[in-house]
């Protein structure tokens, strides 16, 4: 078990990202104490240098993270035949006390790093590393979980001893034992599907309502005509740090009828962002309602939605559905709720930095973005699970 | 307007071989003129216009472009401004062997997504203004030395920049050849440019087109 090839994939993952994430800790405290933008000090400028080095470091490093969570659940599904008594991951999760608690960091994390590196994102948009503080006190608040989640995952699989008899899914999510599971699975039927398409519906128009009340709008032009737009966002920005350009060297015939006044940061008086930061109208709710549709999701996996797929009024276990006999269904709807999830919360972590001068049309943006991923994650999934519910044979 | 405020590079930090290149260097710059750096090999001339051209940042201390500090500016930042902002000249022309000159021109225009017929017709216009056209198509290594020169000066022109960076640009040429180089910065300066020129070439910085010529020496600005 210790040496099966996702549990060594596991453990040397959860190594790297304990030590990414302490290396970055700690030049976050150093950020967090001494970084001054206005400062030209050979400290200030080695952080500048340093940060962006971390950064792209601790970008991949919680892309590793995002994807360890669903490792982490296909090894103990892989698992499940070494035990007695287990047929799913949720039998191998219950071998010792360290599965659970486990898993629940992990999913605990896999929305804080999916959080992290959307505010990373967001800062690489500035030129002034406007959220950097930010974003570091963000990492020192992860870190004790990715602490803790290291320890548990590897507590859970040193301490996994074949000679127990686990319980699994069908004691473990029936109803009438008595556990907090059980209580979920009694949940009446009706009222959550009720509950569950009300949340989805609700979250939906939200995001959609977000994405449409934040469209784009083009500013009375204050410049020559032949002023270009560029494209890229670092484009945009230089075209705002070198505002007042009279000419643009893609139309410009004369050669020597040159920009020079290209860097001059010409004051436009009245032009507002190309967004307008007073809307963001939604981004709160929409996030909040990302959240709760995550949570109901979970809730309605456990009570209605799992029989379905398993044809079986007690059979709520929603790890079964994650195996070959049921195509593996689990991974797209669980890829796509969470993923929906981080995208929702990530409108709203953003809405306190719209007014960011830097980032005034980065952060906008990147909401409806975001907010339309959001929304189509959260269909996808709604469509799924109701697709399976039209179709299937079973008749709750 | 560029503006160094108390910069500093230092090469190697902390090891045996560490190299102060520029050591508290507070500069202002005016825009439109024909600034030369003077100064002996070694003294950071280069180093100086290497951060001024954002190519490098410095050990410490800031430097603005247009009132807007650029020091600290992320680096795909920074590529949009080398690109937008200046035109670099060197010492030895850094043309491309291989390819023509045409696309030696061109190239660094090639980023900016113009289209290529624009972009042909634009540095074809630059090569005719420096009587290059008829080694347009000619590839980079055969040409001569005020060629390449001439060459060097269109590419640094392509994108329409506001400073142009010359290092030691007369380096490696005779005396006919510099003379018709400084008469390319007087066309320059009557462009309103701003030209910033590191050498120690009298026939370059006792030209009449210089407006200010500031000393360097041992990584510091010599008051004269």
């Amino acid at each position: 078990m210790t040496f099966h090839p996702a549990t060594l994939a596991l453990h040397v993952s959860s190594i790297l990202i304990t030590f990414m994430i302490l290396y970055s800790t700690y030049y976050g405290i150093r950020i967090l104490r001494r970084w001054d933008i206005e400062s030209g000090s050979e400290l200030q400028l080695a952080l500048e240098r340093r940060t962006y080095l971390i950064s792209t470091l601790l970008a991949y490093t919680f892309g590793l993270q995002l994807f360890s969570l669903f490792l982490f659940i296909f090894t103990a599904d892989t698992l499940h035949t070494l035990f007695v008594g287990a047929m799913c991951a949720a039998g191998s999760l219950f071998v010792n006390g360290y599965g659970y608690p486990a898993l629940i960091l992990k999913i605990i994390t896999f929305l804080l790093a999916g959080l992290w590196l959307i505010l990373n994102y967001a800062d690489n948009k500035g030129y002034n590393y406007p959220l950097i503080k930010k974003k570091y006190f963000f990492l020192i608040i992860m870190t004790p979980f990715i602490l803790a989640e290291m320890v548990l995952q590897w507590n859970y699989f040193l301490r996994l001893r074949p000679d127990v008899i686990t319980s699994c899914c069908g004691s473990l999510f029936s109803t009438g034992s008595g556990t907090m599971t059980s209580e979920i699975v009694s949940l009446p039927t009706l009222p959550m599907m009720v509950l569950f398409y009300f949340a989805f519906a609700f979250t939906i128009a939200s995001g959609i309502y977000f994405y449409l009340k934040n469209r784009r709008r083009r500013p009375e032009p204050h410049y020559s005509r032949q002023a270009k737009r560029w494209d890229s966002g670092a484009g945009r920005l230089c075209r705002k740090f070198v505002h007042g350009s009279t000419s643009s060297p893609r139309t410009d015939d004369d050669p020597l009828e040159i920009n020079y006044s290209a860097v001059r940061p010409e004051p436009v008086e009245g032009q507002t962002a190309i967004y307008d930061t007073v809307s963001g109208r939604g981004g709160y709710l929409f996030a909040f309602l990302s959240a709760a549709a995550f949570l109901v999701s979970i809730l309605s996996i456990l009570s209605f939605i799992s029989l379905y797929y398993y044809e079986l009024p007690t059979h709520h276990c929603p790890f079964c559905i994650l195996q070959k006999e049921y195509g593996y269904i689990g991974y797209p709807l669980y890829l796509s709720l969470l993923a929906g999830t981080v995208s929702g919360m990530g409108v709203g972590i953003l809405m306190p930095f719209r007014k960011i001068e830097s980032l005034s049309e980065g952060i906008p943006s990147l909401q409806k973005r975001l907010a339309l991923v959001s929304s189509i994650l959260f269909a996808l999934f709604a469509f799924l699970v109701t697709w399976r519910m039209v179709f299937s044979d079973f008749i709750l | 307007m560029i503006e160094l405020i108390n910069v500093r590079k230092v090469f190697n930090q902390g090891r045996p071989n560490e190299f102060v290149a520029v050591n508290g260097v507070s500069l202002d710059l005016n825009s439109h003129r024909v600034v030369i750096l003077k100064g002996p090999s070694g003294s950071g001339k280069t180093t100086l216009l290497s951060m001024i051209g954002c190519m490098a940042r410095p050990t410490s201390g800031r430097i603005k472009l247009m009132e807007r500090e650029v020091t600290s500016l992320p680096e795909r930042f920074l590529t949009e401004i080398r690109q937008k902002t200046f035109g670099f000249i060197f010492q030895n022309f850094n043309l491309i062997k291989g390819i023509t000159v045409l696309e030696n021109v061109m190239l660094p225009a090639y980023p900016s997504g113009e289209s290529q017929s624009s972009l042909k017709r634009r540095a074809m216009n630059l090569l005719d203004l420096f009587e290059l056209s008829k080694k347009a198509f000619s590839k980079a290594e055969w040409l001569s030395g005020g060629e390449a020169q001439r060459t060097a000066i269109a590419r640094a022109l392509i994108n329409n920049p506001s400073i142009i960076i010359a290092d030691e640009p007369t380096g490696n040429l005779d005396s006919v050849l510099s003379g018709q180089f400084m008469e390319i910065v007087r066309k320059l300066k009557a462009d309103r440019k701003t030209v910033l020129i590191a050498s120690h070439d009298p026939l370059v910085y006792e030209s009449d087109v210089v407006e200010r010529v500031i000393h360097v020496r041992d990584g510091k600005i010599v008051p004269m």
